[in-house]
């Protein structure tokens, strides 16, 4: 039983990981444009296409491919954003549109491209690091939780101690005060939706070879990733991260010790429950903050 | 002339918030704009910083036509602007603040020292630099408001009604700081319904009725005209 306990804790730890980096992008693209991004689940399945051609189909080593995940999604971001996302800034129905058009877009790309199927992608390693006597957690999974860390820690860096960090938080608290401090809208919001998408898109190279991967695959993070940030508080960075610790903590022990469906709903009822409670979301304190 | 607006119209969807305004502040001293509530003094202040476009005339700083131009760029020219209800980011400390007032600014020395000449000419956001934004006092909000438009090195400086929703004497405090800066050799332009307060501080004044100069001179003499007095002053 403990090592139930313990191998379903190791197991939640890895999927708040990859969760975060989802919701953090859709957390940071929302707080400087005011726009929804239904298309992120899209950015990460972009994500774990690159591993697809790169590693998979052209024996690329998986770490290159997944540096070239993050890249080319965070272009694809940065793409976004100067033709759909900006003239729609601040228009939550012009976003919902535009991100949507953009979702069916990428799906059909991958589909185009790659076919229906799920796609099989050999794992980069079959090592499984021992913990203690029954619970171990396959090295995959802890190189998704360590880049996780690695990377919301560079997040938070660039967020608090870097000037483009001040005008981005600033921005995205009162976009006409940081006009006024000489502050580029645009290119504010060219690096939140670049970063953002890039964050989903290495989200999604590093878990394709452990996670079922098809064009739809978007669906099922993007779900999760909304019930976060809403139970996060829908302007909070921090709020997303914990949150995903949150959901992915209930999620896994429900999957484990009862089942998946059952699961689904407990997260829907978890963010209900928020909403009821604490309408602005655990950490939120005003609806862009 | 430092800044010229040129017969400046202003339309917001169904409303004409200004219409074919002129006005003028020179490289020194202080100018006032004061007018009623809705009579268009802060649509004024942000038609000179882009944040509104003009429906008609221009508006030229420095011999350089600045209307048409994005609100940062306005800001990179120099202009440094503390609009109405104070405007800090909340949830950024005053330190933080401060920072992005220096955004546009490269010379990280002169930065720094310019800091500490914030934070000695407020003593009270020296002692707050940690504290978030939104835990202040409508007082030092307003300091620090006026902190980050100097963070710019500003080449002039804005300031939309400093004294609104303040205790009087905050609000000398605020008086005493507009002629400081002033006096540092930076021209302010003044937005006020506190007309006593803005006569008194500046060198020149205009009247804003519903979008039109009604009324412009040397402020003391506008301090004894009979309209200005009936309007304005409670006389
Ligand atoms: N964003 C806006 N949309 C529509 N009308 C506005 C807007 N801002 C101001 N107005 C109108 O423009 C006029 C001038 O407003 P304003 O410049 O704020 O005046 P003041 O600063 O002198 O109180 C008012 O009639 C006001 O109702
Ligand atoms: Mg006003």
């Amino acid at each position: 039983m403990t090592e139930l306990l313990l191998q379903t804790i190791v197991n939640a730890t890895y999927a708040a990981s990859y969760l975060a980096l989802v919701a953090v992008g859709l957390v940071l693209i929302f707080g400087v444009m005011g726009i929804i991004n239904f298309a992120h689940g899209e950015f990460y399945m972009l994500g774990a296409y690159c591993v697809v051609a790169l590693y998979a189909d052209l024996e690329l080593p998986f770490l290159l491919s997944v540096a070239a995940g993050l890249v080319f999604v965070g272009l694809v971001g940065i793409a976004t954003e100067r033709t759909l996302f900006r003239p729609m800034r601040d228009n939550p129905l012009g976003g919902l549109v535009v991100s949507i058009g953009l979702l069916l877009i990428l799906q059909s790309l991958a589909t185009l491209g790659f076919g229906v199927r799920m796609e099989h992608i050999p794992p980069p390693s079959q090592a499984v690091l021992t913990l203690r006597e029954g619970v171990g957690i396959p090295v995959q999974r802890l190189n998704v939780i360590f880049a996780a860390v690695l990377l919301l820690g560079a997040l938070w860096l660039f967020l608090h101690r870097t000037r483009w960090g001040f005008a981005l938080r600033a921005s995205a608290q009162d976009p006409e005060a940081a006009a006024l401090q000489g502050i580029s809208m645009g290119q504010a919001s060219r690096i939140a939706v670049g970063i953002g998408a890039a964050l989903a898109g290495v989200a999604g190279a590093l878990t394709a070879p452990l996670v079922r991967t098809f064009p739809y695959m978007g669906h099922s993070v993007i779900i999760a990733a909304f019930i976060v940030i809403i139970v996060g508080g829908v302007g909070s960075l921090e709020g997303a991260v914990l949150a995903a610790v949150v959901y992915a903590f209930v999620h896994t022990f429900v999957t484990t010790f009862v089942d998946g469906v059952i699961a689904d709903i407990v997260g829907l009822l978890l963010m209900l429950a928020v909403l009821i409670v604490r309408p602005t979301g655990l950490f939120g304190s005003r609806d862009r903050g | 002339m430092l800044l010229e607006v040129r017969a400046a119209s202003v339309s917001y969807k169904m409303v004409r918030a200004l219409h074919r305004i002129t006005m003028e502040v020179p490289a020194g001293g202080i100018v006032t704009i004061i007018g009623a509530n809705g009579a268009g003094k802060t649509t004024a202040l942000r038609a000179i910083s882009g944040l509104v476009p003009l429906a008609e005339g221009e508006i030229v700083f420095e011999g350089e036509r600045i209307s048409g131009l994005a609100p940062e760029r306005i800001a990179a020219l120099g202009i440094g602007h503390v609009p109405e209800g104070r405007r800090v980011f909340p949830d950024l400390t005053v330190e933080e603040n401060l920072s992005t007032g220096a955004f546009l600014r490269r010379d990280a020395s002169a930065v720094r020292s310019d800091f500490e000449a914030v934070y000695s000419r407020f003593p009270r956001l020296a002692e707050r630099r940690r504290q978030y934004a939104r835990t202040l006092s409508g007082g030092e909000q307003q300091m620090l408001a006026i902190g980050r438009a100097l963070m710019l090195r500003p080449r002039m400086l804005l300031l939309d009604e400093p004294s609104m929703g303040l205790a009087p004497v905050i609000v000398e405090e605020i008086a005493r700081i507009i002629r400081d800066i002033s006096g540092t050799g930076v021209p302010v332009l003044l937005v006020e319904q506190n007309a006593e307060m803005a006569l008194e501080l500046a060198d020149y004044a205009y009247v804003l009725e519903t979008g039109s100069v009604a009324l412009s001179g040397v402020a003391d003499e506008l301090h004894g005209d009979d309209h200005v007095r009936r309007a304005y002053l409670g006389a």
